[in-house]
């Protein structure tokens, strides 16, 4: 047991005392009403009383011990009243297994006690309490969390290593999930079936140190018995960069532009500042005025318009477009909001996005001839405007491997192959393997005639600010989509499909049900080089148009071995370097096997590997969550399993009834004791 | 504490404790003269069978009690004397005041009972018994009686004693020593709970023409005093308050004290030639009578 009693109930104590003390004191010293009793004479009585005088003080402490002993008795059960309690930590179990959340929002930097520490040192010192309050046959496990979890040391009942355990624990900027670790603790402890079902359960005690703040409290499922110590205070500040975006001008492929968006956790409005860096040196800002001012997230829309009703204040302003930046390399580009006040967690305050190389796409175009189409990639900076007829197409053999082309157009013409990775357009007709076939009917198409465009996915980066709908086609393939899971329609006719997407392997198949030359106007539309802009770009980058190549915290970036094998490896090399945040990792890399998966990137920051590997050159590591950057803790368990548990691993011990039963009783008998001595003859 | 009234006529003593009594005398350790010629032998030299001195002859006296033994030897005529035969006058003062009108049983029915006792006994040997009542001085007396045919008188007198009044003892005794100054014997009955104190008191009587006996009667509850709690004890004679707390010291400071007390009354009689006895009322009445005052020489 540690530390002073402190007291529940005292204002109660208080009033009792009032209440009760001075009654007894008047009581005692008010004159006695003594009964009347008639005796021969007083002579003696008197003589009596005269000689005991001597002894008066003795006398008067007689007296007054009663009085002594019965004001004590009265204090004793008005501190009983104030029901004392000191803290202590309860042994934890037998079975005990200890969680220790260590993800990103854990290392958020605040008070505890005297000191400011992180929440994460804070959960395991109290985790080393529960350690010391063990007994000596208990047995416990120590698992950290973040989005997965790990046994940092099976059961054990040496408190030494179960410390030595918790003190190894590091932290990461990984989001948190609990199911995993739930998991491993019911599969690790022993508990009997045979136990469970005849009812005599012998669950072990499961004791969660974490703020709480998980994705994945509606899964959670524990056998044990749950004890969750919250960690943290609910009025840190914390404004987090949120998103990070960078965008390369495919028209000019030097130019990127950069947006960020901020949001603040904290309980008040703040400023800060975004700051821009272009491979570490600074190339833009957006200070002062140009900065943000950010109200609290937590605020409902009445606050923040009762706020922004007051004179002087300013609106709520979270987001960021820096000017456009001409960069003619592959650069990593970083975003750092500059906190004008305290910030209690670092690793959300910067984000990076890794830019790759400015490049003119290098398209192919099979085509019998298509002024149209032509017309429009001959119109873009593209590197490669390669026009090649059906025929000489299926007899070049460079087209096999490698990868030669971003992007290759079929029009009008379904090619016998294709190159086993690669991007591809295709105007009016469909390849054979995909998951989108065309109805036939006695071998040919059946063909949806002037079909209408009824709707289209005008979020979609291809369509995005399109206007589609007045647009004539004629005819078009009637789609059949066995597999809808592996499509996308991009575009609905009113009889059916008339543009989907779809991916299989490594390969993305753009399909345009129709003959955008002969059977529609579309080409006379200004949508259409649009259109042929977007999804050149969409296709050669990727799904979004607006790339985030941030990876979040705990990923495994997955290379594939086609980049593997542009950079010699692992014909040539057998080893690669990760550097990073994490420090510097060798890693090797088998002859056989497909893509080379990178250990879990836990940290914050830019790894870059040594060999390069094309487009993994560099490696952005990005927080932009939400979850963890909002640093309030969680009051009650997550997901509702288990017991919230008071104070730092200590639960109270009131100490009224010992009061009581241990002071209060023996009093009470000393008391009546006395004054039955007093009475004895 | 008080006892209920005692009936006129109730009887003190019963026939069978009276045969009892025939057999006793009230005897005196100094041999005191009396006006008759009782049955007790007085210092005084008269006419009877016992001899007490020899005188020389002078012409006149009687020839019959020349001792003609001593002349045959010493040729000299000496005349034998005789002890002459006296009653005793027995002096029994009762305290009838208050305090006697305490105890369970009643202190004031035993000093009664023992006064009727002294009182038959010393009638029935011809002694001459007085009984008188002290309270506020004499309240009450029988005067000189003598014989038999005074036993009811007596105990009709003594039935009639009520306890009353202060105790004023110096002078109640100082009257009594007054008024009776024929030596006798003396039974002080009483309590002795004198607030002016005994001494001045027993001075009167005490030493000198009185064989005193001093019997003080106590009841069991002065003795041992059953009382507890806070309390305004009441004098039962002038109502004086003396207000206590019970407790073990108290009790056993009053005993202490009672003791001092009765010792130092012992001591004091003692010193001068007075015989002290002390009794409870607890103890049967004629237990007092008929073993404690023979063996302390009042009866034989």
């Amino acid at each position: 047991m540690s530390g002073l009693p402190t007291f529940l109930n005292p204002l109660t104590a208080l009033l009792a005392a009032g209440m009760v003390v001075p009654p007894l004191l008047l009581l005692y010293f008010l004159k006695l009403r003594r009964r009347e009793q008639q005796v021969a004479s007083t002579l003696l009585w008197r003589k009596a009383i005269v000689d005991l005088q001597v002894n008066a003080p003795f006398q008067r402490l007689r007296r007054n011990l009663l009085l002594l002993l019965q004001l004590l008795l009265l204090l004793l059960l008005c501190l009983a009243l104030a029901r004392p309690v000191v803290h202590y930590t309860p042994s934890p179990g037998k079975n005990t297994v200890i969680l220790i959340d260590h993800s990103a929002s854990m290392s958020a930097v605040e008070t505890f006690g005297a000191a400011n520490t992180s929440r994460l040192e804070e959960a395991k010192r109290q985790a080393r309490n529960l350690v010391d309050a063990m007994g000596k046959d208990d047995r416990a496990m120590v698992i950290s969390c973040d989005d997965s979890a790990q046994i940092e040391l099976p059961f054990t009942t040496d408190p030494q290593r179960l410390k030595t355990a918790i003190n190894a624990i590091e932290p990461t900027d990984r989001a948190s999930r609990l199911k995993t670790a739930y998991k491993l603790a019911d599969a690790q402890t022993a508990f009997n079936p045979e136990q469970l079902r005849s009812g005599e359960m012998d669950l072990p005690n499961v004791y969660l140190f974490s703020d709480g703040r998980v994705l994945d409290a509606g899964e959670l499922r524990l056998r044990g018995n749950l004890f969750f110590t919250p960690i943290g205070s609910s009025d840190l500040p914390n404004v987090a960069v949120v998103a990070l975006s960078a965008k390369r001008n495919y028209e000019r492929p030097a130019e990127v532009q950069a947006f960020a968006r901020l949001a603040n956790y904290g309980p008040d409005p703040v400023e800060a500042d975004v700051e821009l860096r272009v491979n570490g040196e600074v190339r833009g800002e957006a200070t002062g005025e140009l900065g943000c001012f950010l109200y609290p997230e937590r605020w409902d829309q009445a606050q923040r318009d009762n706020y922004q009703k007051i004179p002087g204040h300013l609106p709520h302003k979270n987001s960021v477009t820096f000017p456009k930046i001409e960069i003619f390399s592959a650069a990593v580009i970083s975003v750092r909001q500059i906190p004008r006040g305290p910030d209690a967690l670092a690793a959300d305050d910067i984000a990076y996005v890794v830019v790759p190389p400015p490049k003119s796409l290098s398209v192919l175009l099979v085509t019998d001839g298509d002024y149209f189409v032509e017309k429009a990639i001959n119109s873009m900076s593209l590197k490669h405007p390669d026009i090649l007829s059906p025929a000489a197409y299926e007899d070049d053999p460079k087209l096999g491997h490698p990868i030669t082309y971003d992007v290759i157009i079929f029009d009008r013409y379904q090619p016998r192959w294709l190159p086993p990775v690669g991007n591809f357009m295709h105007f009016g007709s469909i390849p054979d393997g995909l998951p989108v076939v065309a109805v036939k009917e006695q071998g040919q198409n059946v063909m949806l005639s002037r079909p209408g465009v009824l709707d289209w996915e005008r979020d979609h980066p291809i369509l995005r600010g399109l206007m589609l709908n007045r647009l004539f086609i004629n005819e078009a393939i009637k789609f059949q989509i066995p597999l809808p899971a592996a499509v996308q329609v991009l575009m609905q006719g009113y009889k059916g499909p008339l543009m989907v997407l779809c991916r299989q392997d490594r390969c993305t198949h753009l399909l345009v049900g129709f003959d955008v030359v002969n059977q529609s106007d579309w080409p006379m539309r200004l949508s259409f080089p649009v259109f042929m802009h977007n999804a050149l770009e969409f296709l050669a980058l990727g799904a979004d148009m607006d790339v985030r190549l941030s990876y979040a915290p705990g990923s495994t970036p997955r290379i594939p071995r086609v980049n593997l094998q542009q950079a010699g490896v692992p014909d040539r090399i057998r080893q690669i370097k990760l550097d990073g945040p994490m420090g510097r990792k060798t890693l090797t890399v088998s002859e056989e096997g497909g893509d080379f998966v990178l250990p879990a990137l836990d940290k914050v920051g830019v790894y870059s590997l040594d060999p390069p590997i094309p487009q993994f050159e560099k490696i952005a590591v990005s927080l932009l969550d939400a979850n963890e950057s909002n640093l309030m803790p969680q009051t009650l368990a997550p997901g509702g399993i288990g017991q919230t548990a008071t104070g730092r691993g200590k639960a109270p011990w009131e100490l009224w009834w010992w009061i009581i039963a241990a002071a209060g009783l023996p009093l009470l008998m000393i008391e009546w004791w006395i004054y039955t001595r007093r009475m004895h003859l | 504490m008080p006892t209920a009234p005692i009936k006129k006529h109730e009887l003190l003593l019963d026939s069978s404790f009276m045969a009892r009594l025939d057999q006793l005398d009230v005897m005196s350790r100094k041999i005191l003269a009396g006006k008759m010629k009782g049955e007790r032998r007085s210092k005084r030299r008269g006419q009877s069978v016992e001899f007490a001195d020899y005188r020389n002859y002078v012409i006149g006296d009687d020839l019959r009690f020349i001792d003609w033994n001593i002349y045959g030897r010493l040729d000299k005529l000496f005349l034998k004397l005789f002890l002459e035969e006296e009653d005793l006058s027995l002096y029994i003062l009762a305290d009838v005041s208050k305090s006697c009108d305490y105890g369970d049983p009643s202190k004031a029915m035993y000093i009664k009972k023992v006064a009727a006792a002294l009182g038959y006994i010393g009638l029935v040997n011809y002694n001459r018994v007085s009984i008188v009542a002290m309270a506020e001085g004499i309240v009450a007396e029988t005067g000189a009686m003598r014989g038999r045919k005074r036993v009811a008188q007596m105990i009709d007198f003594v039935s009639q004693l009520q306890p009353t009044g202060a105790s004023h003892f110096t002078e109640s005794c100082r009257r009594f020593a007054l008024a009776h100054r024929q030596k006798g014997v003396c039974v002080i009955l009483s309590d002795f709970f004198i607030k002016e104190g005994f001494e001045d008191g027993l001075r009167y009587v005490a030493g000198g023409k009185y064989d005193l006996f001093a019997v003080q009667v106590l009841s069991p509850q002065e003795i041992n005093p059953d009382l507890q709690g806070d309390l305004k004890l009441r004098d039962i004679e002038d109502n004086d308050m003396a207000e206590v707390s019970i407790t073990q010291p108290l009790i056993k400071q009053y005993k202490s004290n009672l003791n001092a007390y009765c010792l130092a009354l012992k001591d004091y009689l003692t010193r001068r030639g007075a015989t002290y006895l002390f009794s409870s009322t607890a103890v049967p009445f004629d237990t007092l009578v008929m073993n404690y005052l023979r063996e302390r020489g009042l009866l034989g």
